[in-house]
């Protein structure tokens, strides 16, 4: 299918809330939440999306976080992509394991990466982490705590043996300004 | 790559380990400050150049004319790179401006000791030797700067 041809399947086959894009490599649907399931639904039956590529979170800062889904037609060999738009205090979406079954590695992924719950999906266990981490490492606001521990070995200048008290008070990058390690 | 390497060797721009040309390298410390792991480690002085010597005169910041100030060079006295927390993004070899890091396809430097797997300045020049010669060029990629005519 060309992209013309998924638009026009789309804007006549699912509700008109979901927006729907041409981008480089093939579709981009933008998905109001509650249409997720429906769309990727559409996706695998009506546009002949039968391969599962990959899903996972995006953190969008002041606009919340997103989901994306990025699925593929082995014979058509077309793209769609997926994206919904989630509230950063509560996120939760529907689980597309019924779906997709592969989808359950990658939820639980961003279920511990960025806090998006997962309704209805099997097995909501952590996937990367240890047991106890606390906080989802891959939203913008984590503090890299790591970072504040250890001294960068970019801070002397060429030929410097020690770094100066004055540069050594510089927070490194994903540290906010004044954070202690508690 | 844990299991029989491939016949014919490992790929072409295998990325094994990161091997340092210390000759090459200027202590400009641009590695250290790109690598996103933190895992490149670099100490050093200054020490002045010979030949370069501050000329006399009783204040060196008014020194007599014709032999300027006192000329100062780096000396690299530690370079170590931590492939326990290396990533092999590759951005510390495309990062060098002097050509001192290199990639090596060599691979089998697993250890049993974590702290083993931070290799010092020896180590790193001793993959030097493993550094293959560069692969030549794509069909239909520009000609090397060094090909092109003259600018008239």
């Amino acid at each position: 299918m060309t992209p013309e041809e998924i638009i026009a399947a789309v804007t006549s086959g699912l509700p008109p809330a979901v927006r729907c894009e041409a981008d480089h490599h093939g579709v981009m649907l933008a998905v109001p939440a509650e249409h997720w399931l429906a769309a990727l639904m559409f996706a695998r039956e009506r546009l002949d999306c039968d391969f599962f590529d990959w899903l996972t979170g995006v953190d969008e800062a002041g606009e919340g976080l997103s989901v994306v889904a990025h699925v593929y037609s082995l014979a058509g060999r077309h793209h769609v992509l997926a994206r919904t738009l989630l509230s950063r205090s509560a996120p939760r979406l529907a689980s597309a394991t019924g779906i997709y079954r592969g989808a359950a590695w990658h939820e639980r992924e961003t279920h511990e990466m960025f806090g998006v719950e997962f309704d209805g999906h099997p097995h909501p266990a952590p996937l990367l982490l240890p047991g106890g981490f606390e906080g989802h490492p891959l939203r913008k606001d984590f503090v890299l705590a790591a970072r504040a521990a250890k001294e960068w070995p970019g801070a002397k200048e060429p030929g410097e043996r020690d770094v100066p008290r004055a540069r050594r008070r510089l927070p490194p990058p994903g540290v906010p300004e004044g954070w202690q390690p508690s | 790559m844990t299991g029989t390497t491939p016949a014919g060797g490992p790929p072409a721009r295998s990325r094994g380990v990161i091997a340092l040309l210390e000759e090459n390298c200027t202590v400009c410390m641009l590695c250290a400050r790109e690598c996103p792991d933190w895992c490149i480690y670099i100490e050093s002085h200054k020490e002045p150049v010979p030949g370069h010597e501050y000329g006399g005169g009783p204040d060196p910041a008014h020194a007599p004319a014709g032999r300027g100030r006192q000329r100062v060079r780096n000396v690299l006295d530690r370079f170590a790179i931590d492939f326990s927390l290396c990533m092999y993004c590759g951005i510390c070899v495309e990062a060098c401006p002097y050509d001192a890091l290199f990639w090596s396809p060599e691979f089998s430097y697993a250890e049993t000791d974590i702290t083993a797997l931070t290799h010092e300045q020896g180590r790193l020049r001793e993959w030097m030797w493993t550094v293959p010669p560069p692969p030549p060029h794509d069909e239909g990629s520009p000609p090397p700067l060094s090909q092109l005519p003259p600018v008239s």
